[in-house]
């Protein structure tokens, strides 16, 4: 009930017109990234397409670690939606991807082998480190069989902390990464 | 209802069992005996035996887990096997013990895989882990650590991580 009624109020506002006061600070913000998009579109038009294919169609492997990977299960749910960002796990092999995320633990026997799954994803390719195994080790820093952080085998490019980090942080960390890829140069 | 050592009344089933030990004199040597959970301290040279006792008279079929102990100061290892029972109503919620002290020098023990099927990844983990060597067992070796480790057992007490600054 409260919803309809807020998403109708948002429809009569937009009927108004732009020019309306009750728009406010959210006008400005969009017209200041319209500005943005049309600059960078017409000053490099290659790149800035090939960046806006790259950050909204972001394809994760399949690789369920450790406990983590039961958060990101929660993000692909219909709750906090992850395929609204283009983060969808529904194709048919790893390389057609073009993210990893590690959730949790990577154990020494494990390493070798998240080494050749990020060798076989082509370029251009993110790493994700999701929760606090994958950063230092987490809770078993001190064990002899886990790696004390992902980054010794694979370059991170966002870090996420949490044990496990709340699906909200998740997202948070897609939008990080559309937001490095939108700023980066083609190669 | 018998009074075990820390004063609480221990329950009549497992003072039977705890009894039913005697039988073997100066072999088995029950060590606690608590509500729900039996101790018994075995030579390795009876280990079949008091296994097999365990198995066909006392109906507990089911082997649940193996450990091992290290005591670097006797220089001894302590393995243990926890037996329950899957079927006995009258055993519901026990867990029997029978730890087996070895010299670290020479940590070979029989493997009860013959009597106790379900011992088997148990006793490779625990051979892996803390070095024991369970003879008779047709498959120890390389299982849960990685390919390529050339380190001591990792439970025993001597081991170190490597690289890490220790503090005096």
């Amino acid at each position: 009930m409260v919803a309809e009624q807020v998403g109708a109020s948002a429809s009569e506002q937009k009927k108004q017109g732009p020019a309306s006061g009750r728009d406010g600070p959210g006008l400005s913000i969009l017209v200041g990234k319209a500005k943005e998009v049309i600059q960078q579109a017409i000053a490099d038009p290659i790149t800035y397409l090939a960046n806006w294919g790259r950050t909204y169609s972001l394809w994760p492997v399949h690789l369920e670690t450790a406990c983590c990977s039961i958060e990101f299960g929660a993000v692909s749910g219909p709750r906090f939606d992850a395929e609204r960002f283009g983060v969808l796990e529904a194709f048919g092999s790893l390389r057609q991807c073009d993210l990893i995320v590690v959730h949790g633990t990577v154990t020494r026997k494990m390493a070798p082998r998240l080494r050749m799954i990020y060798d076989q994803m082509p370029e251009p390719k993110w790493v994700i480190a999701m929760g606090a195994c994958s950063i230092t080790g987490g809770v078993y820093f001190d064990s002899y069989n886990v790696l004390p952080g992902v980054d010794q085998v694979v370059p991170v490019d966002v870090y996420v902390p949490g044990c496990p980090p709340r699906p909200e942080m998740l997202v948070d960390a897609f939008i990080l990464l559309q937001d490095k890829i939108r700023n980066s140069n083609i190669r | 209802m018998a009074e075990s050592a820390t004063g609480t009344d221990v329950p009549s089933r497992e003072q039977s069992i705890s009894s039913e030990f005697s039988q073997f004199g100066e072999k088995a040597k029950v060590a606690f005996t608590k509500k729900n959970r039996l101790k018994v301290m075995v030579r390795r040279e009876d280990l079949v035996d008091i296994a097999t006792f365990v198995r066909q008279k006392l109906m507990f079929d089911h082997c649940t887990n193996v450990t091992g102990t290290d005591f670097p100061k006797e220089k001894e290892l302590e393995i243990t096997y926890h037996f329950g029972s899957t079927d006995g109503a009258g055993l519901r919620g026990m867990i029997l013990s029978l730890a087996c002290r070895v010299p670290s020098g020479d940590p070979t023990l029989p493997s009860l895989i013959s009597i106790f099927p379900s011992a088997d990844y148990h006793e490779r983990e625990t051979a892996e882990m803390i070095g024991a060597i369970f003879t008779g067992h047709p498959k120890l070796g390389r299982f849960m650590l990685p390919e390529d480790w050339s380190d001591i057992p990792p439970m025993l007490k001597a081991y170190r991580l490597p690289g890490r600054l220790e503090a005096e």
